[in-house]
């Protein structure tokens, strides 16, 4: 069997939009989607610069019964995965058998109406606190609601990676795919943490862009001015199936993920570690699994959160895996913001569509690199020149790296 | 007394989103007749606490279903009734 899978479908909730193309252009073109929270708003005060995704009515997505009592990130992993499975073309049942389906849907879970109900406990006592609380904010529940919406009884999990959660859930399904356990996997994630107590902490932990007067400036990867990720919300589901089974059926393909590894810093439960050794590993491993070379990938979309600390480690082991320099690099983060583990869903969509037009995305608001490294950053405009694989990086607090490959079908020696 | 506990009952439902159409004394909660599955149940009893400071036991609380809507509020009138007198 082929190691490689096709992606036949995408489904994306984000700050720069819901369609797979809009979402590219904006990255290309740098249409940002970072505001600064309104006077109103519960945020304000407490962050620079968010990063919102379109509001979603829950009843779009769940019975109204069901529908008044679920986190965000839920209703966001739902429409994901309802865009998805359309896109790819595919009833649950008529293209696949309801058990040869599996879902890798993942996030930190429902802590915004965890906090509010929270809050309603230490006001009122018991008698404050729904019932009905523990499935509408449980961290397996975006994956559980998908299988039960669209009849998924084959294997349902949920990572918890955290901002490596996303790219890892599509490695887990190369996974599974791989063991010949299902015919399809909708793997993804979905985050909702712009609420008080999850930005405050990270507010006070430093780790926010601050004293921007333009929220579209704040968020800017790799720059020498950089001074903290801006923060955001957002859902990305991915259609992963066996390329037989895609042929089968007559589906369009976008491209394919040829492999994926992970890794861990061993350093420190925020900070990665600073000499870039656990990710360029990560790196090497995704580019064995794929058997492809450094020089085979055309593009790399970092990590890049437009940290301090991240942005130097994360080049310097780029320059461990490229000795004397990089191919092509850029974080689309400096225009949709952090999304946590949502991101890596993102990116690899992004990854997808930058195989297919042969456009490489800038990194937006990069005006001076540093630190100085051989990197071969995109800043400004996008790079017309088609590649035929490219790698996306996803690094989560914990020292959780994961990196994935994606090609063309066909090439690489790939079956496809 | 009932009749207001049979309304408090309506609005929760509505509140819950539960539509009240073609609902009455003789309805059952449950499956066969409002639908309210076990979450529901338990959101109605803890709605009803609040209200009215009644608590149901597990033997009842797994009896709500079969219910009426008659027989619900008729059990909360006389826990009410029966807590009031001294």
């Amino acid at each position: 069997m082929t190691k490689s899978m096709a992606v036949t479908g995408v489904g994306l909730v984000s700050p720069v939009g819901t369609d797979p193309a809009e979402v590219f252009d904006a990255t290309c073109t740098g249409r940002s989607g970072l505001v600064r929270p309104a006077a109103e708003h519960p945020l304000h005060g407490l962050m620079d610069v968010a990063a919102f995704s379109p509001a979603i009515d829950p009843v779009s997505v769940l019975p109204a019964t069901e529908a008044r009592f679920v986190d965000r990130s839920i209703v966001m992993a739902l429409r994901a995965a309802e865009d998805a499975l359309a896109d790819a073309g595919i009833e649950v049942g008529r293209d696949v058998d309801p058990h040869r389906i599996a879902v890798v849907v993942s996030g930190v879970g429902g802590l915004a109406l965890f906090e509010e109900q929270a809050n309603l406990q230490a006001s009122r006592g018991r008698l404050g606190v729904s019932p009905y609380l523990l499935p509408g904010v449980l961290p397996n529940m975006g994956a559980a609601r998908i299988a039960i919406k669209f009849g998924i009884r084959g294997f349902t999990s949920s990572v918890g990676t955290a901002c490596a959660a996303g790219a890892q859930s599509v490695g887990e399904a190369l996974r599974i795919l791989r063991a010949d356990e299902a015919d399809v996997v909708l793997a993804g994630c979905s985050e909702a943490p712009l609420f008080p107590t999850f930005v405050a902490a990270f507010g006070n932990a430093r780790a926010l862009a601050h004293g921007w007067a333009e929220p579209a400036d704040a968020s800017r990867p790799f720059d020498r001015r950089r001074n903290g990720l801006a923060l955001g919300e957002g859902a990305g589901v991915l259609v992963l199936e066996r390329a037989e089974h895609a042929r089968a059926r007559g589906a369009r393909r976008y491209a394919d993920v040829l492999g994926w590894g992970a890794t861990n810093d061993a350093y420190h439960p925020t900070t990665p570690r600073p000499d870039g050794t656990a990710a360029a590993e990560c790196m090497r491993r995704a580019l064995r699994d794929a058997e492809v070379s450094a020089t085979d990938i055309g593009y790399i979309n970092a990590h890049g959160t437009s940290t301090k600390a991240g942005d130097a480690a994360e080049l310097l082991a780029l320059g461990q895996v490229y000795d004397g320099g990089t191919p092509p690099v850029s974080s689309t983060k400096g225009v949709t913001g952090h999304l946590l583990g949502a991101s890596g869903v993102i990116e690899a969509a992004i990854c997808l569509l930058a195989l297919q037009r042969g456009l490489l995305p800038p990194t937006h608001n990069l005006e001076d690199p540093s630190p100085d490294s051989d990197a071969d950053h995109i800043s400004k405009e996008p790079r017309q020149v088609s590649v035929s694989a490219v790698l996306s990086n996803s690094f989560g607090f914990g020292g959780h790296n994961v990196s994935l490959v994606f090609g063309n079908p066909g090439e690489h020696g790939h079956v496809g | 007394m009932k009749d207001e506990i049979r309304q408090f009952l309506f609005d929760s439902l509505t509140a819950m989103n539960y539509s009240t159409e073609g609902i009455d004394d003789d309805t059952t909660l449950g499956p066969s007749g409002a639908d309210l599955q076990s979450l529901a149940l338990a959101e109605l009893a803890v709605r009803v606490e609040d209200q009215y400071g009644v608590q149901f036991s597990d033997d009842e609380s797994e009896m709500l279903a079969g219910m009426t809507v008659g027989e619900f509020a008729e059990l909360v009138a006389s826990r009410v009734q029966a807590s009031s007198t001294p």
